[in-house]
């Protein structure tokens, strides 16, 4: 396995036969063994209904678990409530609706950084506007008004405002022209650069196996292949497996 | 017509408007009407009654009215325990019926049904204890005063319209510019992405039903001290209070505190004009004609 520069082979993230969904007899996520590194990108692919989303939100505390365990630096988070989570320095970046469309900028910010010491907010708002030019413009325009690429800059800069261990994305590419697509992903790349481990859920297959250490694909809410980036994306069976169960979404693999 | 019919709308107009900011909060929080919300002001009223009688039998001068006003200092102090008390009362409808609701995850009709028993039970105790009979914070009689232009308006009125403006923009800076109040709004707009930011859910509801209830008992005291203290105050504010609330769009507080004034004031107008026995209808023909143009109402989010 060829790692990026910043890993160690400490595990950031752990889920052990983790099965989540939305209802109690309901099975979405249906025994998922994963390990993440330190430092590690890893991309996780699969085709629409796979349970990506369902997996990640149950790791963030938003979908029931039904059994087995996640653990984050080797402790078991598998029950701490939503909000604590980030608390222990993992960041969720949601699918969809992930910015307050009512609130201006800054108060999207100001609301993630309540986490931070009372003299640190203003400092630590003032170096993420120095990290995305674009918010720090007109920091109270409502965040309803921003674009799409504006939009998922505001919702990882909200995440980054309390210096996570583990930065959880989903989807942040849907619905963005390739060349902002290109300017998430360098983002992304310098963030899992400066330590960040970062898991990646993705339907953009070349762009994100182009920045992922790892990737893992996941199919009816079980992992079906996992391999370095590298080899993956030259593998037939991806393309396969992914095309297969995924014709309305072709447009991420070229 | 007489113009007197606008000091009288605007007292209204207070009351009803103090209570929708409690109910708009609420629903938009939790997410369902509260039907019980009525027995806010009628249990802040009685509370009030009972802690301001005691405080009188305790320290006679503080019966002795202050100013120009019909009561002493007992009933703003015994106001202020209410808030909190009604707070709590709030507090503990929650533990016992709506938060375990919740926890279920119980259809909106059922928590709807849940806050109409609740709404019931509540009032019967207050008619068990005290009995149907109107009461008073005072029987001092007032004089109005003349304020030009042919209207009166008494000393106790004018401070309740005072009161009633300076709470409303405390509420406004709450909400705007604290953490609590963007929380909440966080809350309101989307309960799973506050959790991830990290907001507490369960705590922002806790101080949400605080506010709320506190802005009811307030309307409750104030309608106890202008008009009079009866088990069914709240009750009868309640389609007043949802018309309000729905005009000026869920969730949003400047929206209801107006919407309460063009209710009450269209209350007083109708009762000139048509006579009171229409002033009911008035809450009803508003809150239809919301619901069939603008069912967002006035500041209303688009749905
Ligand atoms: N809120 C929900 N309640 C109940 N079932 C849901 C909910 N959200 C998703 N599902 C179901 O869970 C399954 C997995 O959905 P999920 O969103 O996790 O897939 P995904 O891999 O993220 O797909 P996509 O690529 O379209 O984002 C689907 O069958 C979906 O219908
Ligand atoms: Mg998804």
């Amino acid at each position: 396995m060829t790692l990026g520069g910043g890993t160690n082979l400490v595990p950031a993230l752990q889920t052990r036969s983790l099965i989540a969904g939305y209802e109690p007899d309901m099975p979405i996520v249906r025994g998922v063994d994963l390990s993440v590194l330190k430092g590690e990108l890893v991309v996780l692919l699969g085709p629409n209904g796979a349970g990506k989303s369902t997996f990640v939100k149950a790791i963030a505390g938003l979908v029931p678990i039904h059994s087995g365990t996640v653990h984050l630096d080797g402790q078991d988070i598998t029950a701490v409530p939503v909000h604590n989570k980030i608390r222990r320095g993992l960041a969720f970046v949601p699918q969809t609706e992930n910015i307050f469309a009512t609130m201006s900028i800054y108060e999207n910010l100001l609301l993630a950084a309540a986490m931070a010491p009372k003299s640190e907010r203003e400092r630590r708002i003032s170096t993420l506007f120095e990290r995305f030019p674009d918010l720090a413009s007109r920091p109270s325009r409502l965040a309803g008004q921003l674009s799409g690429g504006q939009r998922q800059m505001l919702a990882v800069a909200r995440a980054l405002i309390v210096h996570p261990s583990i930065l959880i994305l989903d989807e942040p590419s849907a619905g963005l022209s390739p060349k902002i697509v290109a300017e998430v992903f360098t983002m992304l790349q310098d963030i899992n650069k400066s330590g960040v481990t970062i898991i990646l859920v993705e339907q953009n297959v070349r762009a994100a196996l182009a920045i992922a250490d790892r990737a893992i694909i996941l199919v009816e809410g079980k992992l079906r292949h996992e391999g370095s980036a590298a080899t993956l994306a030259d593998d037939p069976i991806v393309a396969k497996l992914y095309l297969g169960a995924s014709a309305t979404r072709k447009a991420g693999v070229s | 017509m007489n113009p007197q019919f606008l000091v009288d709308g605007l007292i209204a107009g207070s009351m009803i408007g103090l209570g929708a900011i409690g109910i708009t909060l609420t629903y938009s929080i939790l997410r369902f009407a509260n039907f019980a919300h009525g027995e806010f002001l009628s249990w802040g009223a009685y509370i009030a009654l009972a802690l301001s009688g005691a405080l009188g039998f305790l320290f006679s001068a503080l019966k002795t009215p202050v100013g120009p006003f019909s009561f002493g200092w007992s009933l703003p102090l015994a106001g202020i325990l209410a808030i909190l008390l009604t707070g709590m009362l709030a507090l503990l409808l929650d533990a016992i019926l709506f938060g375990r609701l919740r926890a279920q995850r119980g259809a909106v009709i059922i928590m709807v049904m849940a806050s109409f028993g609740a709404s019931l039970a509540l009032r019967s105790v207050l008619e068990f204890i005290f009995t149907s009979k109107p009461a008073y914070y005072t029987k001092a009689l007032q004089i109005a005063v003349n304020i030009g232009g042919g209207l009166r308006v008494t000393p106790d009125q004018m401070l309740a319209l005072a009161l009633t403006a300076v709470v409303v923009f405390a509420i406004h800076l709450l909400l705007t510019r604290t953490g609590i109040g963007r929380s909440m709004r966080a809350v309101s707009e989307n309960p799973a992405l506050a959790g991830v930011v990290g907001i507490d859910v369960r705590m922002v509801i806790r101080a949400v039903w605080i506010v709320g209830a506190g802005l009811a008992c307030i309307a409750g005291v104030m309608a106890g001290l202008l008009v009079q203290i009866r088990p069914y105050l709240g009750h009868d504010l309640l389609l007043p209070l949802f018309a309000a609330a729905i005009l000026g769009g869920i969730g949003s507080v400047p929206g209801a505190m107006l919407a309460g004034l063009i209710v009450g004031l269209s209350e007083a107008a109708a009762v000139q004009l048509i006579g009171a026995e229409w002033r009911a209808a008035i809450s009803f023909v508003i809150l239809v004609a919301v619901l069939l143009i603008r069912p967002r109402g006035l500041f209303g989010r688009q749905a």
